[in-house]
């Protein structure tokens, strides 16, 4: 029984077996280093004589000052992040499905794309012209129906919807290929039977589009919760000023500028250490409740 | 997918037409800004004064970045590493993907494996320990350090197994039945069913090899084997101009030169834009469809 | 020996087969000293020459000679970065160069550069952690402070104290204990553990700059007080200096970092006795921080007027440097603070672009009859290292003799050794970081006035050269060398140096320069944000008030832990 089970399965065993060991290596094989997380690491001792301080790096990290306002400021722009960067493109995807010329598509496809590309230092000083409340064509065009000029990069209220809009313009195009790729998979003989079932296009979208989709956006939805508490360092990094360290200085840039007093190998791999421990909490909890609740597996 | 032509049918297409070209107009408003000013003089460009039209047109700085062996070069190992971790990348994700694809009936160890991959999405070492695995491994300095630790893209193949899912069970099991082994139904049913998904995958990882730049700066010995990101790097941060001194002075006013900027940081993403447009015809409808009808 | 020598000159570059060849014909002594017979005329070889007669003449003496050659050569590692300044001609670079050659054939050190790195600042520091980490060190590198006091502290280091004596050249000698801070800095336990950086607390003191043709235009009294600095700035903005019919001119540039070296508002500060981020000494000859005294709070209360009456870009607090350029650039702010470099970049771009723009720096005005001190830190960063058991740990006294010899000395060569075609050859060399001229770029200065007002650039080091030249293509009409000039020429950023900071000694020195202490290490960041972002508010208009909350603060968050402990250092210094 199971040695006609693993002759039948071993051909599967063997297919992972690559992967598993590159995976073991360049992976698991770094793991050792978390170790740094309960030292006090400098470079010169190295691992072994570098001496062990039990939790203080993470009591350090939660006895600054600003600590929770910028753990807050984190998971408040993550999150929306998360949500925006979902909606969008989805939203996205389903419209370019609806267009019918092949060539506006595709090109529509390419130009949102470009985006991606850029970084955000590039982007960053585009942003500052053209948020500019003296200046900028927002402002601008905001005016045109009476809207008094917002400094938008400047404020603490707008602050991080910006970053959220930013973001969302830098990446949308790109996020939005998965979810096209996916709507290739959707058999066109369903559309044909809602058609004769007299169906209008938003039930077909309701009914037929979405859930062809959900296995999808389940899953890369499940996978962004991984990123809750990353907000986007080289984003914030170049956008961020004094003024809206209230709203916008996030643990990255907080670890960032610990770090250039020293390099603070220990305080980042303790924080580094913390985000996996809720990454692998949220990550692992919706997928046992999609199993239990749904008996479907994400992944 | 099947249209109405009744009138509120052609008003959404057409409003849905309108929207989705503002949409591509704002984004191809940094890029057209960013060529704008390197085909600007170099006063004009520091001025802030271009916008979507050069200001006072001149080649001069691509002439000069083109001239430069340094770039080239750099180009050139760029595309070797993206050729070399594309074909790598995916093709472990391929294999990676079919097994775990699975039910956990049919293949036992499945459930582990994925944690096993995803838990390494999830929690790393930190940078010493990663660089000193890569360097006992006696990978420094070689293009293989670009490509192996990297090479099992556990995103990539996750989604891939939730594609491989979504693919008719009847094709394989009769494959299975006509005798056919893993491997076959593998690369004669699965793959080719796929290739949207899999043009997909291609693309994230042809983009994420070109865009990397911190594994070359750091795993390279000399910057004679930097791919071009990481050639371009020290071009594209933002100086400390607290700390400079009169040496660098001098090369601070070349590195401000935004026309300079501009021309090296379009010319190095032009080669990866190039290549959306040409996966994109494997995004056709009903693939399935007609492999499964009778 | 001599045969694989000469092999290895017939490769050499022509530019140096000469001197290669001239080297292996008649560097074979036993004492293996370089190069024994002039003849060919050559400027090195005879001081060589005469550096070997001296040395035989004590030839009995236990005293080892500095100058020898070593023979068989040894091979010397270490690590490198490069940025892209740096410029090689076709095939050349860091690892095969002029100065690799001359290493190799004049003092027959190899030097190999086990790697090399794009980027000097945090790429560097990246992987020469990575470097000590792994515990594969290369003979000599370089280190900044933090790094150098844990490997000094840690035993890993060379003492160069004896070996600086008894190789150093004299010019070497010189450039080492000229600087008295930086020597300290690069010294643990009282041993000098690292060949020091360049001193210099002159290059990054603040200047003012002012539109000259504005204030012309506009019939302005020069900034000889803070008054006039004001009215100056007043009249910038609200009188159209650009006459574009726009009130869109600004008096004052500022940018979101506050200080740096452009725009510097801690210039502004200065006029006010206020020195922002750096410690001075108070009446009781403690040291103190400049950013909680009360000085502070006047000039901070002073810059939100300005603010508030629109001398300053209302966006400031989000822009960097670089971008705040953009405004100046673009011919709409007519002052700032900031480095004598600022004719380079970003003045520059606006006087190649606007044909009337001129700008004229000033030292910085004062408030009150107490004249001004500009402030200054000197950050020693860069200290050149040996790890302890190298073979040749003497090695990296003699490279830095030949350093200063072919860049300053009696024998120096330009054109090989410093600028070859446009392409600055000295970047290649080893310790090059800062060195130049002995008396630092003042004298550089000097020398370039003389030899403009005699006419005569025969006795110019390279580097002045180069200057002269440029300032010589300005005077011709060419704008585009206008920074030049306005940094080393007339009326220039080294002439207003010289007189008041240096003659007139109108400097604050930042008197704390140690590594950082624990309080630092620990609290800096921390107290970096708060002291930017409560000057910024303050700035942009939050009461004055708030500023003694922001000393208690400061106080309470490490403030005053860090204090205690620059004191102790200040003591035992």
């Amino acid at each position: 029984m199971t040695g006609k089970r693993l002759k039948r399965e071993y051909p599967l065993h063997l297919l992972v077996l690559p992967s598993f060991v590159l995976a073991l290596l360049f992976s698991y094989g770094p793991i050792f280093g978390l170790v740094l997380a309960f030292k006090d690491f400098s470079v010169v001792k190295g691992f072994g004589r570098s001496p062990w301080n039990g939790f203080d790096n993470f009591d350090y990290m939660f006895q600054l000052p600003d600590i929770w306002q910028v753990v807050g400021n984190t998971v408040y722009i993550s999150a929306m992040k998360i949500v925006a960067g979902l909606i969008v493109p989805i939203t996205v995807a389903l419209l370019l499905n609806e267009v019918t010329k092949n060539v506006f598509k595709r090109w529509v496809q390419t130009l949102i794309y470009l985006p991606h590309f850029l970084s955000w230092i590039i982007l960053g000083g585009i942003l500052i012209d053209i948020l500019s409340p003296t200046s900028g064509i927002v402002n601008q065009f905001l005016g045109v129906f009476g809207v008094k000029p917002i400094f938008f990069l400047g404020s603490n209220a707008w602050f991080p919807g910006v970053l959220v809009a930013s973001d969302v313009w830098k990446e949308f195009g790109f996020s939005t290929i998965v979810y096209l790729a996916a709507l290739t998979g959707i058999n066109p003989a369903l559309y044909e039977a809602a058609v004769i079932d007299g169906a209008t296009r938003w039930k077909q979208t309701l009914h037929i589009t979405l859930p062809g989709m959900t296995p999808v956006i389940v899953l890369l939805a499940t996978l962004s919760l991984g990123n809750v508490l990353n907000a986007g360092f080289d984003q914030v990094f170049n956008l961020y000023s004094a003024q809206v360290y209230d709203s916008g200085d996030i643990i990255d840039t907080l670890v960032y500028r610990l770090g250039i007093e020293q390099a603070q190998y220990s305080l980042a791999t303790a924080v580094g250490l913390m985000k996996s421990g809720v990454s692998v909490l949220l990550i692992s909890s919706s997928y046992y409740l999609a199993y239990r609740l749904a008996n479907y597996r994400i992944f | 997918m099947v249209h109405s032509s009744t009138l509120p049918g052609r008003l959404f297409r057409a409003a849905n037409a309108f929207f989705l070209l503002a949409l591509a107009l704002l984004c191809l408003f940094p890029l057209v800004n960013v060529l704008a000013v390197s085909f600007s003089s170099s006063t004009a460009a520091s001025a802030g004064m271009v916008k979507l039209w050069p200001v006072g047109f001149n080649l001069a700085s691509y002439r000069f970045v083109l001239q430069k062996p340094e770039f080239m070069r750099a180009l050139f190992i760029s595309l070797e590493r993206v050729s070399l971790g594309t074909a790598v990348n995916m093709l472990l994700t391929v294999t990676l993907a079919y097994p775990l694809a699975k039910e956990s009936v049919k293949f036992r160890g499945r459930t582990f494996y994925v944690w096993f991959f995803v838990l390494t999405m999830l929690v790393s070492g930190g940078l010493i320990p990663w660089y000193m695995v890569i360097k006992s491994a006696g990978l420094l300095d070689s293009i293989w350090a670009l490509i192996l630790p990297g090479a099992v893209n556990v995103y990539n193949a996750v989604l891939l197994l939730n594609f491989f899912r979504g693919l008719p069970k009847e094709l394989e099991e009769a494959a299975f039945v006509d005798g056919a082994g893993h491997w076959t139904i593998l690369w004669r049913i699965f793959v080719p069913l796929s290739m949207p998904a899999l043009a997909t995958l291609i693309l994230f990882t042809m983009v994420g090899h070109w865009n990397s730049w911190f594994d070359g700066m750091i795993l390279m010995n000399t910057p004679e084997h930097y791919p071009l990101q990481s050639y371009l790097q020290t071009v594209v941060i933002s100086h400390d101009l607290s700390l400079v001194t009169m040496s660098d002075a001098s090369s601070l006013a070349e590195v401000s030169d935004r026309t300079m900027k501009s021309a090296q940081i379009f010319l190095a993403a032009l080669p990866i834009l190039c290549v959306y447009p040409f996966l994109q015809r494997f995004f056709i409808k009903g693939v399935v469809l007609g492999s499964v009808k009778e | 020996m001599n045969k694989r020598r000469n092999k290895w000159a017939t490769a050499a570059v022509p530019g140096l087969l000469l001197l290669a060849m001239t080297t292996a014909a008649c560097g074979g002594g036993n004492n293996g000293n370089n190069a024994n017979a002039g003849g060919n005329g050559d400027k090195n070889a005879s001081n060589a020459a005469a550096n070997q007669t001296a040395n035989n003449g004590a030839a009995d003496a236990p005293t080892v000679d500095p100058n020898a050659k070593y023979d068989p050569p040894i091979e010397v590692t270490t690590v490198r970065y490069t940025d892209s300044s740096f410029k090689f001609k076709d095939g050349e670079s860091l690892d095969n160069n002029a100065w690799t050659k001359a290493y190799e054939s004049e003092l027959g050190i190899k030097v190999k550069n086990k790697w090399v790195v794009n980027g000097e600042g945090n790429q560097y520091n990246q992987k020469i952690n990575l470097t000590i980490t792994s515990g594969d060190l290369p003979d000599m590198f370089m280190v900044d402070a933090k790094q150098f006091r844990d490997l000094a502290e840690a035993g890993k280091l060379e003492d160069l104290t004896a070996l600086v004596d008894q190789y150093g050249s004299p010019l070497t000698k010189e450039m080492i204990d000229r600087g008295v801070n930086a020597k300290a800095a690069a010294s643990y336990d009282g041993k000098l553990y690292a060949i020091p950086p360049a001193e210099d607390y002159f290059g990054g003191a603040p200047l003012l700059w002012v539109r000259a043709d504005w204030m012309k235009k506009l019939s302005l009294p020069e900034p000889k007080t803070m008054d006039d600095f004001v009215k100056i700035a007043e009249a910038f903005t609200k009188q159209d200096p650009d006459g574009n019919g726009k009130p869109d001119t600004y008096g004052l540039a500022a940018s979101k970092d506050v200080i740096s070296g452009y725009p510097d508002l801690s210039g502004f500060m200065n006029g006010f006795h206020a020195y922002m981020n750096i410690w001075v000494k108070d009446a009781s000859g403690k040291l103190v921080n400049g950013n909680v005294q009360p000085e502070m709070k006047t000039a901070l209360a002073k810059l939100q007027e300005l603010y508030k009456d629109g001398v300053i870009d209302k966006e400031f607090g989000i822009k960097d440097g670089g971008k705040a350029a953009e405004l100046q650039t673009a011919g709409k702010v007519g002052m700032n603070f900031g480095a004598m470099w600022n004719p380079l970049w970003p003045l520059q771009d606006g006087v190649t672009k606007d044909p009337n723009a001129e700008w004229t720096p000033y030292p910085i005005p004062s408030v009150d009859g107490t004249p001004a001190k500009a402030q200054s830190s000197a950050d020693f960063n860069a200290f050149w290292v040996v790890k302890k058991g190298a073979a040749h740990p003497e090695a990296i006294v003699k490279l830095f003799n030949f350093y200063n010899e072919k860049i300053v000395g009696e024998s120096a060569e330009p054109a090989v050794y410093h600028t070859d075609n446009g392409i600055e050859v000295f970047k290649y060399a080893l310790m090059a970081g800062g060195f130049g001229t002995p008396q630092g770029l003042l004298t550089v200065h000097k020398n370039v006035m003389d030899a403009l007002s005699a006419g005569d650039a025969a006795k110019l080091t390279p580097e002045e050269k180069s200057y002269f030249d440029k300032i010589k293509l300005f005077q011709g009409g060419d704008r585009t060398n206008w920074g030049t000039n306005k940094v080393f020429g007339e009326n220039g950023s080294w002439a207003v140096i010289g007189a008041s900071y240096s003659d007139g000694g109108l400097l604050m020195k930042n008197e704390f320069f140690g590594p950082p202490t624990p309080g630092m290490t620990e609290k800096r960041a921390i107290l970096d944000k708060l002291v930017l972002e409560s000057f910024t508010k303050i700035i942009l208009g939050a009461p004055i008030g708030d500023f003694d909350k922001f000393v208690e603060n400061w106080n309470k968050l490490g403030g005053e832990q860090i204090t205690q402990e620059v004191n102790d250092w200040y003591g035992s210094k």
